[in-house]
């Protein structure tokens, strides 16, 4: 291998591309010839060091654009109005966060900004679905995510979803007896307390929180879930939790729980 | 394409695919990242003994344990056949029982299955600062992640976790073992949770951090020197016991989380332990 | 599931699945553009951008295509032009840099022998900012989006040899100017 083939074979190396055979020559060429190996070298050492320049983040902001514009695309799609989306979004970023901060409190107020003038009462409503499936969308995307800590947002979410959002619910559910995270676990645990408020999802949810006690072997979480079951005055817990005041291997903390709990049902 | 035995992908890479063996049975691996396109990982699952990770300036993930080799037995490695002699012109890796070390994607596992039989193992890693990290450990001693940028996960079963210098999220649990963390930088909209089961909960942030905390401690109290702005919160709860002598005690519990924002709010930050202390200091 | 999988899907109607893709892919995009040097704000809006065009355009989508090249190629339609025309404006000095670096996200934090490391991060960004565009945005491409050479040869509209030899001269040049630098820093 020439010099000149050496130095082709370079770009290769470090994105680490290099053939079988290639790398056997170019390995052979370097201990030979001292000129390229030493360029290598040094220009190898600048290569890796790139990988130290800091890692810019972009504001969490970002996500609630995304799915505000996705939502509304979603919207144009599906209605049969032919006035185009206009295209809000690329308003300055400053006036975006305005927009979303109005649209975390209630009404899609943000969508406000593009027509100007008042809204005629039908797109209101409209507006609130829009909203609704779209946090719903955020929740549901973040419950997936391979980050421990961006399923805990998605956690957070949930409470901004409708109660009587299944969908939801069943990730919820999902992340109280799967997730591989104790943190995600325990906060889905809390994040089930909405469901068992509303009628359409009330019975699920109570019976998911009475499934899910055996299933846990994570004191934190079982006391957690023994809380819950106390404050629902659920009484078909009462088996399971008499089975947890007799277990020996149970902590002993979660037993006085569990016991604390059966009275408390009384 | 999974890459697990170390083959040189250059001259520097050769001669650190050889474990290196010091004095006191000290055992060094050396594992490259070799997918850019991915960010980096660090998963370590498993150990006894104790486990530091660290974050430093290079580009590789560099193991180094205690550990015994034990000569002519077979190991339990994946993919194991029972030999007793490495195949001609192979040298076995990781040759404390049940140690495995793999990269795949710019993930690298270091897998510490050997709890039967082997001493404890202390473990020292280090890897380049801006990578993610994801540690659980059944059996082992402390856990001290410090310097590194990426986001943290950490569950250690019975043992202290203590993470320094974090710049990226904590996520961490130890059921038996006070949590001490101390982040240097709060990366904006990033959730994080810190819980034990019997152990303090000591977390250390910027002054001028942003956030909403979610706190829960059933027997403990709760302190902080940040400014934080109480919601409503659940009165307490007085709970009869009966001690161990059957004689009747009264706590009075905490039943519920208390929540409260600092700096107008932000992203959630959720503390929980079942008997302990919940401290959150300024920095 | 693969992007491209992913993506078939967003052109066959189901338009919500780009949010899978979005999780994957906005924040190396959002860096794609900051490395191109524009400012948060711009890179954010470029991002949006992007991810509409996708929407707009998703029919388009060719599953057997790379679909981070497609993805590229949308990206530096969107936004390289606009960026480049805003930064032959602007002066970097080490003035501006110092206030650029406090928004980084710090990924080097480490023991106080940092400082003179801190030197040489400054010294690599400040070469890296005078790199010209072109030579700049196919390091970024492949160093920091790890794209294979394929994609970025088809990204950019050349052959894959050729992408090579632009990654080669990108670095050399990269190089020449660290040095530069270092020596008008001692001297």
């Amino acid at each position: 291998m020439t010099c000149e083939e050496a130095k082709n074979r370079m770009t290769d190396y470090w994105s680490r591309t290099l053939g079988e055979a290639d790398k056997q020559e170019f390995s052979a060429h370097l201990a030979a010839c001292e000129a390229c190996r030493s360029e290598v070298s040094r220009v190898d050492a600048l290569w890796r060091s790139l990988d130290l320049l800091p890692v810019e983040e972009p504001s969490g902001q970002m996500r609630e654009r995304f799915y505000e514009m996705l939502g509304a695309y979603r919207q144009g799609l599906a209605s049969a109005e032919t006035q185009p989306v206009k295209r809000w979004w690329t308003m300055p970023a400053w006036q975006m966060a305005a927009a979303g901060a109005l649209l975390a409190v209630g009404l899609g107020v943000g969508y406000g900004v593009r027509g100007g003038g008042a809204q005629p009462p039908g797109e209101v409503s409209q507006l609130r679905e829009e909203v609704a499936s779209m946090r719903q969308l955020v929740a549901l995307s973040l419950l997936q995510q391979q980050s421990a800590s961006e399923r805990l947002r998605g956690v957070s979410w949930s409470y901004q979803v409708e109660p009587s959002d299944k969908e939801v619910l069943n990730a919820l559910v999902t992340a109280v007896n799967h997730d591989p995270n104790v943190n995600v676990r325990l906060a889905a645990v809390d994040a089930l307390r909405p469901f068992t408020g509303s009628p359409a999802t009330h019975v699920t949810a109570r019976n998911a929180v009475v499934q899910a006690l055996p299933k846990q072997t994570t004191p934190i979480v079982q006391v957690a879930l023994i809380d819950f079951l106390a404050e629902l005055k659920e009484k078909n817990a009462a088996p399971e939790l008499r089975r947890l005041v007799s277990d020996p291997d149970i902590d002993s903390g979660v037993r006085k729980r569990a016991e604390w709990a059966l009275e408390r049902m009384q | 394409m999974m890459k697990r035995i170390l083959m040189g992908m250059g001259l520097a890479a050769l001669a650190a695919a050889q474990p290196q063996p010091g004095a006191d049975g000290r055992q060094q691996i050396t594992m490259p990242f070799r997918d850019p396109s991915m960010p980096r990982k660090l998963i370590v699952e498993g150990g006894t003994g104790s486990l530091t990770i660290r974050g430093y300036d290079g580009q590789d993930a560099i193991i180094e344990y205690t550990g015994r080799e034990i000569p002519g037995r077979a190991g339990r490695g994946r993919g194991g056949r029972n030999a007793s002699e490495p195949p001609a012109g192979m040298h076995r890796i990781g040759g404390a029982q049940g140690l495995d070390i793999t990269e795949e994607s710019n993930t690298v596992r270091v897998n510490s299955s050997g709890i039967f039989g082997g001493r404890a193992r202390d473990m020292v890693i280090q890897v380049p600062a801006q990578t993610s990290v994801n540690v659980k450990t059944m059996f082992g001693g402390s856990m001290t992640i410090e310097n590194i940028a990426g986001d943290i996960e950490a569950e250690n079963f019975n043992g202290q976790v203590n993470i320094s210098n974090a710049s990226g999220s904590v996520v961490a649990h130890s059921m038996n073992g006070k949590i001490t963390v101390s982040l240097n930088r709060v990366p904006p909209d990033k959730s994080m949770s810190f819980s034990t089961f019997n152990g303090d909960v000591d977390v250390t942030l910027p002054a001028d951090t942003k956030a909403r905390f979610k706190m829960r401690t059933d027997f403990g109290e709760i302190y902080t020197d940040f400014d934080v702005k109480m919601e409503a919160n659940a009165p307490p709860v007085v709970e009869e016991n009966k001690d161990r002598n059957g004689k009747s005690r009264r706590r009075v519990r905490i039943d519920g989380t208390q929540s409260g924002t600092i700096n107008g709010g932000g992203p959630e930050m959720q503390f929980t332990t079942f008997n302990g202390r919940i401290l959150i200091h300024k920095k | 599931m693969t992007d491209s999988a992913v993506m078939a899907e967003v052109g066959a109607g189901q338009v919500a699945r780009l949010a899978v893709l979005f999780e994957r892919y906005h924040r190396s995009l959002f860096r794609y553009f900051i490395s191109m040097g524009g400012r948060r704000e711009q890179a954010e809006d470029l991002v949006q951008e992007v991810f509409f065009r996708m929407l707009r355009y998703r029919t388009s989508y060719d599953p057997a295509q790379s679909f981070t090249a497609w993805m590229y190629q949308i990206a530096r339609n969107a936004g390289v032009d606009q960026v480049r025309k805003r930064r032959a404006t602007e002066v970097v000095d080490i003035d501006t840099f110092g206030e650029r670096r406090a928004e980084f996200v710090s990924s080097a934090p480490g023991p106080e022998e940092s400082v003179s490391r801190g030197q040489d991060l400054a010294l690599l960004r400040r070469a890296m900012d005078q790199l010209p565009d072109d030579k700049r945005e196919i390091l970024v491409l492949s160093r920091f989006q790890g794209m294979k050479h394929e994609d970025i040869a088809e990204v950019l509209g050349c052959e894959v040899g050729t992408v090579k030899v632009r990654v080669y001269r990108a670095i050399r040049a990269l190089e020449q100017i660290y040095f530069t630098l270092e020596k008008e820093k001692v001297s």
